[in-house]
């Protein structure tokens, strides 16, 4: 038994190693990137960040400090799509929704407005509300358990189970419901200066309507490279995909 | 019933013998032609293009496909003609073509695939021309059953100013009913167009004749400067107008009328598009084009600091409402803000009048806080073309200290100036990444995340039967007695193994002749302490124990009696007996109580 141990050990430290590294470098480059951004630099701060997005590393300041990077660059949209992204992260920071709602502030047209109850499920990102579910499941079962080991505890059963078993059909649902936006409501961020939907995915297809970067859009369906979208106040077209970041739902 | 099996067995009979016939008929080349029913329609009106397969049936149906026209399938039909013994078979499959901008479009040459013939059809050419809106004079002669005219409220627009359109139907008196209404083609050159809504019909005189104006109201935005245009709108509908030949609908079952395939088209219209002016234009005018109203109050008015108070803002008036946006207050700057709250109320169909409540929660940050600063609001009116501020009063605070302090990291890790989020800029950037982690898909999707939900379940299982099982022993005391005496047994073995070596033979035989009881007594159900050899023949005889276990169990017993008589024996004859006894033990076991 005892050899095992340092093995373990080494084990352990190896693949706690990459993780280390991964958190030094993405360290150093992020305060290279806030360098740049102190000094005005606002184009090649954000293209640090991205580098670092890019490479493998996220962490919701990084999306914070991109979107922020990008905003001061002129690039709306893509500003947005990174504090959309930020706050799938931390729902709650404060700091992530007050520059997404200024940037939103910013955008011409009709916005798309997620509604209340959007809203509520929106306090808890779909890793938290999945987490949340698993614990509350666990600690059902483990009740269960419990009271298999314990008779006595059956005492109690009445008046603990129907409270958990209300706990957990709420937290299902709240993960069921956000799982559904996340998976099957993506919304497309418009990244360039000016976007024309089109009333069909191809590019002679009569204009339906123009939306400016940083306009938030319902994405409907995907056809090959188009994506047909629905605005704020209803209208639905094609637009190229190239022409907007597409995020999950929540 | 029967009638219905006689006419199936007529009709089976009759189409296997047509069927026979059919395979016997000579069949005709195959041909493969392409159609269409005119070679000239008008943007918004739809032509049919037929594709027409003589001889066979294709194996496949080319979909053609040309930019600037919308082809799409409608059906097919099929047909078999016998002519002078010779049978042919035509299937026909017609696509609607709607073409979405003018000029000359040729549909190419198609390939079909025949009986194993690979068939080409001619290349088509279809010409689209810009449909044309009545003209003044066709319009006041009467002629036009129904047309349509779009007009616009002015001239001149501001580039991302909401102007009402209006699209008017006329059908003329005659006209007794319009039904499938659908349009075809909405273009605009700079203009961005907004939902439709439809006003109450009324009716006009036009020339001699009177009308039916169908009123359709909807909004344009204007997205850039100079000319821009909106137009020409085309539609199609069905309409019903009194029958030419009004004997044929003698019974009146079509109200004395027929239907016509009508295609509508209006005029294009154009404005000019003008850029807001940048003199005088407020620092803090954030794109609102209208004329509004606002009104502005907070609450409560007695805080601590660091206490919410509510901002209720009031914009009302005509014009952009839907995207208003709150407009930074530089003066707020002794005040954190959180992004506001709103909602909208508006009072015409279109949206263009109404009222955007915004609520803005913000906190005092000191009790040098005496007031919330003045209010204001910037828009440019159009119609007076000049830009306005609306500002509303100060709201006196009295804000105490009320023992709370102040957050600290805000002053530490934040410029003073930037503490504010809702004035003119964003929030700045973060000094730490915080914890980075490497991208993945959500939990919910990952395998193993999903395979350890099974474990509570498992646990849960496994808890569930330790417990029957419990239970059952608990509920059963010979199968308690039965696990007991098993464990004592095995227990024993070992002790005798050991007895056996250390050469004890009086401890040897003592732990023998209680194992025998205990395992007896367990069998027979009866206290181990009553067990005697007697009990062989008197009890376990009766259960019907094979000779050979009786045999076993009286040796065993008598060894256990001799040994108190005679105890010197050797180390190996003690470990004789054991295996001895083993069998005893198996047969035991064995004998059904």
């Amino acid at each position: 038994m005892k050899p095992l141990l340092p093995i373990l050990l080494a084990f352990l430290t190896a693949a706690a190693l990459p993780g280390r590294a991964m958190a030094a470098d993405a360290a150093a480059d992020f305060g290279a990137a806030n360098k740049l951004y102190a000094q005005g630099k606002f184009t090649e701060a954000g293209a640090l960040y991205r580098k670092m997005i890019q490479s493998g590393a996220i962490s919701p300041a990084l999306y914070f400090n991109y979107g922020n990077a990008e905003f001061k660059s002129g690039h709306l949209g893509s500003a947005i799509a990174a504090y959309r992204r930020a706050a799938q992260l931390a729902p709650r920071d404060a700091e992530v929704r007050a520059n997404l709602e200024f940037a939103r502030n910013q955008v011409q047209g009709p916005a798309l407005r997620e509604r209340r109850w959007e809203a509520w499920l929106g306090t808890f990102s779909l890793n938290e509300w999945t987490a949340l579910a698993a614990a509350a499941f666990w600690l059902l079962f483990g009740w269960f358990a419990a009271m298999q080991i314990r008779p006595t505890l059956k005492r109690a059963r009445r008046s603990v189970t129907p409270g958990m078993v209300i706990v957990i059909a709420l937290l299902f649902t709240g993960l069921g419901l956000d799982a559904l936006i996340h998976f099957n409501k993506p919304v497309a961020v418009i990244v360039v200066p000016e976007a024309t939907a089109r009333s069909g995915p191809f590019d002679d297809a009569q204009n339906t309507f123009t939306v400016r970067d940083g306009a938030e859009l319902a994405v409907l369906d995907r056809r090959n490279d188009w994506l047909e979208v629905t605005d704020g106040s209803g209208r639905i077209g094609w637009l190229p995909g190239q022409q907007a970041e597409v995020l999950p739902g929540s | 019933m029967m009638f219905w099996l006689k006419r199936s067995f007529r009709y089976g009979l009759a189409l296997f013998f047509a069927g026979g016939c059919l395979g016997t008929l000579p069949l005709a080349a195959a041909t493969f032609t392409a159609s269409l029913d005119r070679d000239t329609v008008a943007v918004g009106e739809t032509a049919t293009l037929s594709l027409t397969f003589e001889g066979g049936q294709p194996r496949n149906v080319p979909a053609p496909e040309v930019p600037g026209l919308q082809i799409a399938s409608t059906g097919n039909s099929q047909n078999f003609s016998i002519i002078n013994g010779q049978m042919s078979s035509t299937v026909t499959v017609t696509f609607s073509v709607t073409p979405t901008r003018t000029g000359e479009f040729v549909i190419p040459a198609l390939t079909a695939d025949i009986n194993g013939q690979s068939l080409t059809s001619q290349p088509l050419k279809l010409t689209v021309t810009r449909p044309n809106a009545p003209s003044a004079a066709e319009v006041n002669s009467g002629s036009q059953i129904a047309f349509m005219k779009l007009t616009l409220p002015g001239k001149e627009v501001y580039e991302n100013q909401i102007v009402p359109a209006r699209l008017d139907v006329y059908l003329r008196d005659d006209v007794q009913n319009l039904s499938a209404f659908q349009f075809t083609s909405t273009p605009a050159e700079g203009f961005t167009v907004g939902k439709m809504v439809q006003s109450s019909r009324q009716q006009v005189q036009i020339g001699n004749r009177v009308y039916t104006d169908i009123p359709l109201s909807f909004t344009l935005t204007a997205d850039r400067t100079g000319p821009v245009s909106v137009g020409p709108f085309t539609a199609g509908a069905v309409i019903v107008v009194p029958s030419a030949n009004p004997q044929r609908d003698f019974l009146g079952f079509f109200g004395g009328g027929e239907q016509r395939q009508v295609t509508l088209a209006s005029d294009s219209v154009t404005a000019q598009s003008l850029p807001l002016p940048t003199e005088n234009r407020p620092a803090n005018f954030n794109g609102a084009i209208g004329n509004y109203t606002l009104t502005f109050t907070a609450g409560p008015t007695n805080v601590a600091v660091g206490d919410p108070v509510t901002a209720h803002i009031q914009i009302s008036g005509r014009g952009t409402i839907e995207t208003l946006a709150l407009p930074g207050q530089a003066d707020w700057h002794d005040f954190k803000a959180y992004p506001p709250t709103f909602h909208v109320e508006t009072s015409d169909a279109l949206g263009l009048q109404g009222t955007k409540i915004f609520e803005q929660i913000v906190t005092p940050q000191s009790t040098d806080v005496h007031e919330l600063p003045p209010f204001s609001f910037s828009f440019f009116d159009p119609d007076a073309r000049a830009y306005r501020t609306l500002t509303q009063p100060a709201i006196p605070l009295a804000v105490h200290s009320g023992g709370t302090t102040p957050a600290p990291m805000v002053a530490a890790t934040r410029p003073a100036d930037n503490r504010n989020p809702a004035p003119q800029d964003i929030l700045p950037i973060k000094d730490q990444p915080g914890l980075v982690t490497p991208p993945g898909p959500p939990l919910v999707t990952r395998p193993v995340f999903l395979a350890a939900q099974g474990l509570p379940v498992l646990a849960w299982l496994a808890a569930l039967v330790w417990r029957k099982r419990t239970d059952r022993l608990a509920n059963n005391p010979r199968l308690r007695r039965r696990r007991q005496v098993a464990r004592l047994v095995q227990d024993g073995l070992n002790e005798l193994r050991r007895l056996a070596a250390e050469d004890k033979p009086d401890d040897f035989f003592a732990t023998l002749f209680r194992l025998l009881q205990e395992q007896l007594g367990e069998r027979l159900d009866c206290p181990a302490s009553s067990i005697t050899e007697a009990v062989i023949d008197e009890r376990l005889a009766g259960l019907g124990a094979p000779e050979k276990l009786l045999a076993g169990l009286r040796e065993l017993f008598q060894l256990c009696n001799q040994a108190r008589y005679a105890p010197l024996r050797g180390s190996s004859e003690l470990a004789a007996v054991i295996p001895q006894f083993e069998n005893v033990l198996r047969e035991l076991q064995n004998v059904n109580t």
